[in-house]
């Protein structure tokens, strides 16, 4: 465990303790007036004294103390290495919490999800976003270098990453038979995708329904998703339950369909609307030229695509190319990435980078200090205030 | 005492002054009678003296046994007792406001009127007539001397009115009171006699046949000097400041002051003027005591 300054320069606000040095020394030199009617007699022989001399020693300390701790306070100290080196245990989010118990006997342990911010056990398990791959590095190397991890895990993994994860330390891996296997994933049903235009005539809707034609002819594995396209003007309503969208219509979107796109829809907008948010987000779909054709980016829950380009073959030649509705496909629906795994072959290896170790700031105790001794001090010399007669 | 002025007099202090007398060390000169012994010769018990029948005498008066030994005309007379006229001459430039930090509220001049309304009290059970004189920065305030429990109101009165401000005034002013002050009257001069006007006024008065007696009122802050750390001491009246440590000035202002103080007693001591210290802690009566208790006898007059 060791002390360090973030800021070592916060420490001239050390300078600051000049300030009630000088408050109490200029008291000291002030003279007590006196009225004497004898004064002829009086010859001064000697100057008032101009003794280094302090009045009210504790309430000058305390001061000065005050002082120190704001200088430390500016100065962010950090705390490197943590005093208790306890034992972690994760459990990841798919266990039962009774059957991890059971399984790790660690009753001193920390007892941990693995999950976003590594909630405590006796929480219900927080729906997971973050991918176990990414929590796991996260957490070691947020955690001291000599506490023992556990990771509880279930048969089979997922939210892995092509990298196999590699750690600071030896984890000690438990791996939890679930007694039922996990359901084969029922192949999603036909998805929607509306097309919306300002006129029945634009150029772009002749293409769209090729797609849509040619999307269907090549749907020929089961597990292809079959796509129902459905063509109307603009005044038709995006029904909660379609999926897709393409929205040719010029100017601003309605409140209505970003609202569809927030709850979770999935759209691409011509280039002719007005963008929803001002940062298109990152290219989706680029030209032989590297030409950005698409940008796409997340919108509350759902996903908001733009063409850079008019749906035509003038302004975007790539609507006559044979992959044309293999690209557009990808767009709306990108093929799964491999993630999942048997948990029995993904133990972390040990010997990750050694990190830098994470400081443990010291603020919230410092301002409590500084918080404690400011109101002492207001006390003392409030109180002495008082009993100094007028 | 009316309603709203207060007991100058401490009960304590009341009580020892049963034993007191106002007494002057010359004979009297007022006329009437009363409880001194006056230089007014006349007919009486106390046998003074015989003198020579001058015309106009009362026959009566003719010594005839006297007459018949010496064949003489002779005239007895004796000594007769006259009352006493006391002034009481307060002092109340600025100075007397001055009074110590470990007694806030007790000023000089509090000391003054306390001793005034002993000395008023005394006079008015010997019967004596008695007058008020303050001298400051108003200019100079008198209650003309008389006798009797309104006349001791009045200047209890005066007294309580009246405020410590200014500085002593000009000579001019003070003509007045040597034109109201009777020969043979006795005269209290209360004062912290720093200003030499003062002191040189209670000369010409005692040169001018009056009994003058000074109280010099002095802080205990003068007597010790107490002071410790750095002081503004400043003067009332003149508006000097001196910027000093108490500590290290303590010796030399002890030593300049008590040699002020002989030079004082030995002047006024030789102007024939009983002279006493009063310092702001000791009681009232303390200084009367000590100009007309028993201690003084000695310096008494001689009552043959």
């Amino acid at each position: 465990m060791s002390l360090g300054l973030l800021l070592p320069a916060g420490l001239a606000a050390l300078f600051a303790l000049l300030l009630p040095l000088a408050l109490h020394l200029t008291r000291r030199t002030e003279q007590t007036p006196t009225i004497f009617a004898a004064l002829r007699w009086l010859r001064i022989r000697q100057r008032p004294r101009q003794k280094i001399r302090f009045e009210e020693w504790p309430l000058l300390a305390l001061r000065l103390l005050l002082l120190t701790a704001l200088a430390l306070l500016l100065a962010e100290p950090v705390l490197y290495g943590a005093p208790g080196s306890a034992r972690w245990v994760v459990v990841e989010t798919g266990i039962d919490r009774a059957e991890a118990r059971a399984a790790v006997a660690a009753p001193h342990a920390e007892w941990r999800w693995l999950a976003s911010g590594y909630p405590t056990l006796e929480r219900d398990p927080p729906a997971g976003m973050v991918p176990l791959a990414s929590l796991l590095r996260e957490l070691d190397a947020a955690l001291p270098d000599d506490a023992p991890l556990t990771v509880v895990v279930p048969a089979r993994l997922d939210g892995l990453d092509g990298e196999r994860v590699v750690l600071r330390r030896q984890v000690e891996w438990r791996v939890i038979e679930s007694g039922e296997s996990q359901p084969p994933v029922a192949p999603p049903g036909p998805a929607v995708l509306a097309v919306r235009h300002a006129r029945p005539d634009d150029p772009a809707l002749r293409y769209l329904r090729a797609t849509a034609v040619a999307w269907r002819t090549a749907a020929a594995g089961p597990d292809e998703r079959r796509v129902r396209v459905e063509v109307a003007p603009a005044g038709a309503p995006v029904e909660p339950d379609m999926h897709w969208l393409v929205w040719l219509v010029p100017g601003a979107l309605p409140p209505g369909v970003r609202a569809w796109i927030e709850a979770g829809g999935i759209a691409l907008l011509d280039a002719a609307t007005e963008p929803p948010v001002p940062d298109p987000g990152a290219a989706l779909w680029r030209n032989a030229r590297g030409e950005v054709l698409v940008t796409g980016r997340a919108l509350g829950n759902g996903r908001v695509m733009q063409l850079t380009r008019e749906l035509a073959p003038a302004a975007l030649p790539e609507v006559l190319d044979p992959d044309f509705p293999v690209r557009l496909r990808v767009l709306f629906d990108p093929p799964p990435q491999p993630d999942g795994a048997f948990a029995s072959t993904q133990a972390p290896r040990s010997g990750g980078l050694e990190l830098s170790p994470v400081p443990r700031p010291l603020h919230p105790w410092l301002a409590l200090l500084v918080a404690i001794l400011f109101v002492i001090e207001r006390w003392l010399a409030t109180s002495r205030a008082r009993e100094r007669p007028a | 005492m009316t309603e709203g002025v207060p007991e100058f007099v401490p009960a304590a202090v009341r009580a020892r002054l049963r034993e007191l007398r106002l007494l002057a060390r010359r004979p009297s000169g007022s006329p009437g009678f009363g409880a001194h012994p006056s230089r007014s010769r006349g007919a009486g018990l106390e046998f003074s003296q015989y003198r020579a029948y001058q015309q106009g005498d009362d026959p009566r008066q003719v010594d005839w046994k006297l007459h018949a030994r010496s064949d003489r005309y002779f005239v007895r007379e004796s000594e007769r007792d006259s009352p006493l006229e006391a002034w009481l001459l307060v002092d109340t430039s600025a100075s007397m406001a001055q009074g110590d930090a470990a007694r806030p509220g007790w000023s000089r001049l509090d000391a003054a009127r306390g001793i005034a309304a002993c000395v008023i009290e005394l006079a008015l059970r010997q019967g004596d007539r008695f007058g008020l004189v303050t001298i400051g920065g108003d200019g100079v305030t008198m209650v003309p001397a008389a006798g009797g429990p309104r006349q001791c109101n009045r200047c209890l009165l005066h007294l309580h009115r009246v405020q410590a401000a200014g500085s002593w005034p000009a000579p001019d002013s003070l003509r007045a009171v040597g034109e109201c002050i009777g020969p043979g009257a006795l005269v209290l001069v209360l004062s912290d006699c720093f200003d030499e006007a003062c002191v040189a006024l209670a000369g010409q008065l005692s040169a001018a046949r009056r009994e003058v007696l000074t109280a010099q009122i002095l802080t205990t802050e003068e007597r010790d000097f107490p002071f410790r750390g750095g002081y503004r001491f400043t003067d009332p009246e003149t508006g000097d400041e001196l910027l000093g440590d108490g500590v290290s000035a303590r010796a030399d202002f002890l030593e300049r002051f008590a040699a002020a103080r002989r030079t004082l007693a030995t002047r006024l001591a030789g102007q024939g003027i009983r002279h006493v210290e009063y310092f702001l802690d000791q009681p009232l009566d303390a200084p009367l005591q000590r100009l007309f208790g028993r201690a003084s006898g000695e310096a008494g007059p001689d009552r043959t």
